[in-house]
């Protein structure tokens, strides 16, 4: 092919079968397949694998050494028979037939699951590309040999013709067939990050078992958990355990502690301890803080970002603290103002920060009656003081009125949802 | 120590609880119109002499949808999805149009049961099937896949009936006893025809389907595997005790009185003079339940098979505008099957013909099928067949096979 300047558009249903002929016109076998390189945006089939029936293997050539593809054979330039070598497949290399025909593949534009029923190829300057993935009906109907048939009954009935499905390759995330290659093809997953996380959440949601793992390791931290938080809570279990132990206690340290600690808590305690050994050793005492806590209790549910500033200090020390931090708004909306012996003495907002002079002392700004309640009790008395005074989040103490983290309004909603 | 092992044995318990339903379902659907239709002939006819047959088919039903649990679990994939990729779309959708078709006489044949066991209540099927419809095609449309499965766990209990009334026709139970343990082989072409009908109601293609895609459905770890085969025994031991009891109730009272029946509302009604009003109204009550029971899952597992295989959306928990095509396919088949039985003079022979030839067409394809894809280390791993189960998988694919393709042969005959 190479020398003909022309584009050309074919399937890869009309090449497969297609028999395959020496200069000669020896019969040397039929298109069995096609290897494609993944890397480009509209990767190369650089590799045709042919098959005869006597072959116990499948054997291949380059791409370059086919003269025509005129009729109803494949014609190959004198002396390519003898360049005929046995099939291997590379890490970032796809069957066409073996890994995509047939087989589920992520739309990424759709954001779905699509089944490829055809694939769409390209000639251009003499080389074979991946073009579109045919999700449609005339897929199905072309492998059957009815396309011709119906076409033509449809355009009798209704006028025109069934439509199109194609998606452009740029959009199509191949998955593994095979589980035990999911670890060469976890390189190509990287499409998938196009994706929101609550897409991948759908998306892993419809996967077999051994996809559903592969998509989810080849996910980045962040990525990962995020879609771990959208998925169902039936497979986020089986998800975090597929994880190796170090990916799955990074992943844990990106979400909110008391966000991790709702998963910890539902692991076997074997797991449980492994996840909580190999994290950072301040989310780890956070978590293992909160695990303390009964199932239930407002200590349960709290998040320990706050801040927590003594009555002496000024709105300047208070707006430092404000900036160091990177906690969630919410979180920072109230500024606790401890007395004697690290006790609660009341309350400063972000108002303050805003409209008092900078040299002011926080114990006489601040509001000395807070609303609060106790770790141990229960998320419906908790639930009921936000439904009474309509806070964006409200102090959890101990019996020693000590601050030991804070509920936030979204904490709440999201433990009696959860309740419901 | 005690403690623990009590501990581990209820937890173990639970985790079974959680895990069943799938084999359960799927077995007792087997029991449907047609089923009953046939225990009941086997009973009337040849009287206790065929009871034993119903052992070596309770464990056909064991070998093979073991198989299916274990894909299941295994591959977390449907068997439509695994016979698409390995085998490709031209096989793919001719044997779905086959599975259509037949499974399409089978939900004619279970609304014509609903209409015969309100009929014994005398409640007209122009009231009875339209209702009947509206109350599946509702059921799974409404539902999500947990609130269905509950719902068909606790239709299984109803099966009950057939236990009460097999107590109810005071059979001999010597007789039985000795019946099964030392069995009567009669080789006389009528038996032998009762035989392959036994068989041949029993392992239907779209069961594999449905079992497989129950389990991924409910996403079972490999590591819970043994609860899921539990699942499977239970319900085939379930489904036999069921089958031998209508067997014996219409062995004790039909047969004694040498009356002969076609069908399972003939049976009903021939019971009430015989063994009293109750009786015959819990038969038809099990009937109905059946039959009402197989015509909710026939149709759904129809869809989810087709959709599965052509790759379009599917599933209870998605909304009627993701997965058009698979709402569509239900409703259609549900509305169509009812509707027939509404025509008057409708064909059901014909109809049940049909569906039998083809369905001997199918089911040879999809077990060997299965056969070749549970053999496949790349699939399966070190989940493939042992040697010694292979063996028997094969023999009794083959020995299936043989009585099915019999059977659909005895109808056109």
């Amino acid at each position: 092919m190479a020398g003909q300047e022309t584009q050309m558009f074919l399937y890869f249903s009309e090449l497969l079968g297609r028999p395959v002929l020496s200069s000669g016109g020896a019969r040397l076998g039929r298109t069995a397949d096609l290897k494609v390189h993944l890397g480009e945006l509209y990767p190369r089939a650089g590799t045709l694998v042919i098959r005869r029936r006597s072959d116990k293997a499948p054997r291949c050539l380059d791409w370059g050494q086919i003269e025509s593809l005129g009729g109803k054979a494949v014609v190959l330039r004198p002396g390519a028979e003898r360049g005929l070598a046995p099939l291997e497949v590379g890490p970032a290399e796809i069957l066409v037939r073996e890994d995509l025909l047939d087989k589920q593949v992520v739309d990424t534009h759709g954001a779905r699951i699509e089944r490829v029923n055809d694939v769409h190829l390209l000639i251009v300057h003499g080389e074979l590309r991946i073009a579109h993935v045919d999700f449609g009906i005339r897929g199905i109907l072309r492998r059957l040999g009815w396309l011709r048939p119906i076409d033509a009954f449809w355009g009798w009935l209704f006028g025109g013709r069934i439509a199109d499905k194609l998606a452009s390759w740029k959009y199509v995330q191949p998955l593994a067939s095979d589980p035990k290659r999911n670890l060469k093809l976890n390189v190509t997953l990287r499409r998938i990050h196009d994706l929101h996380p609550s897409d991948i959440a759908d998306i892993i949601e419809d996967l077999d078992r051994a996809n559903r793992s592969s998509v989810f390791r080849a996910l980045d931290t962040e990525t990962a958990a995020e879609t771990l938080q959208e998925v169902d809570p039936r497979l986020q279990l089986s998800l975090i355990e597929t994880a190796a132990p170090e990916k799955a206690s990074d992943i844990l340290e990106s979400m909110e502690p008391d966000e991790a600690k709702e998963f910890l808590a539902e692991l076997p305690e074997e797991k449980m301890e492994t996840l909580i050994g190999t994290m950072e050793k301040p989310f780890r005492e956070r978590v293992e803080g909160l695990l303390r806590y009964e199932e239930g209790t407002a200590g349960s549910i709290m998040t320990t970002d706050f801040i927590a500033l003594d009555r002496d200090r000024t709105i300047a020390d208070a707006v430092e603290a404000f900036r160091a931090v990177l906690h969630p708004l919410e979180t920072v909306a109230y500024i606790y103002v401890t007395g004697e012996g690290q006790k609660l003495a009341g309350v400063v907002t972000l108002r303050h920060l805003l409209l008092c002079g900078r040299e002011e002392k926080l114990g006489a700004l601040m509001n000395p009656h807070v609303v609060t309640v106790e770790t141990g009790d229960a998320v419906g008395a908790v639930a009921d003081v936000f439904n009474k005074y309509k806070f964006l989040a409200v102090p959890v103490l101990d019996d020693q009125r000590t601050v030991q983290g804070i509920i936030t309004l979204q904490d709440i909603v999201q433990a009696t949802a959860e309740e419901l | 120590m005690i403690k623990d092992v009590l501990g581990r044995r209820w937890k173990s318990f639970l985790i079974f609880l959680a895990v069943m339903g799938p084999g359960i379902i799927t077995s007792n659907v087997d029991n449907d119109a047609g089923g009953i239709a046939t225990y009941s002939m086997a009973g009337a006819h040849f009287g206790n002499g065929l009871l034993w047959t119903l052992l070596p088919v309770m464990l056909v039903l064991i070998v093979v949808q073991e198989m299916s649990a274990r894909m299941g679990v295994v591959t977390g994939k449907g068997l439509s999805d695994l016979i698409r990729e390995r085998f490709g779309v031209r096989l793919t959708v001719y044997l779905l149009l086959g599975i259509l078709l037949t499974n399409f006489g089978n939900i004619i044949a279970e609304f014509a049961g609903v209409a015969s066991s309100l009929e014994v209540f005398h409640v007209s099927k122009f009231v009875s099937v339209p209702l009947s419809a509206l109350l599946v095609w509702l059921l799974v449309v409404k539902g999500t896949y947990r609130s269905v499965e509950k719902i068909f766990l606790f239709a299984c209990l109803f099966y009950v009936t057939y236990i009460v009334s097999g107590f109810l026709a005071k059979p001999d139970w010597g007789v039985i006893g000795t019946s099964l343990v030392r069995p009567s082989l009669d080789f006389s072409p009528g038996a032998l025809g009762m035989v392959i009908g036994l068989v041949g109601t029993t392992i239907a293609p779209w069961m594999q389907f449905y079992l497989q895609a129950s389990i991924v459905e409910k996403n079972i770890p490999v590591r819970d595997y043994k609860h899921a085969r539990l699942d499977v025994i239970v319900g085939s031991v379930i489904v036999t005790v069921v089958a031998g009891f209508i067997v014996l109730t219409c062995a004790a009272t039909l047969f004694k009185a040498g009356i002969r029946v076609e069908t399972a509302a003939d049976a009903a009604l021939a019971l009430k003079p015989l063994a009293g009003r109750y009786c015959a109204a819990l038969f038809a009550f099990g009937l109905l339940n059946a039959s009402l029971f197989a015509a909710s899952i026939l149709p759904l597992s129809t869809a989810f098979i087709i959709c599965e295989g052509m790759g379009w959306e599917n599933g209870l928990n998605k909304r009627f505008s993701e997965a058009p095509q698979f709402y569509g396919l239900y409703t259609l088949l549900v509305f169509a099957g009812a509707g027939i039985i509404l025509l008057p003079r409708i064909p059901l022979f014909r109809v049940m013909l049909v569906s039998q030839v083809v369905n001997g067409l199918v089911l040879p394809v999809v077990l060997v099928f299965m056969l070749i894809l549970i053999n496949s280390p790349k699939l399966m791993g070190e989940h493939r067949n042992g040697k010694v189960f292979n063996a028997v998988a094969w023999v009794t694919v083959a020995v299936l096979v043989v009585l099915t393709a019999a059977y659909a042969l005895a109808f056109v005959g």
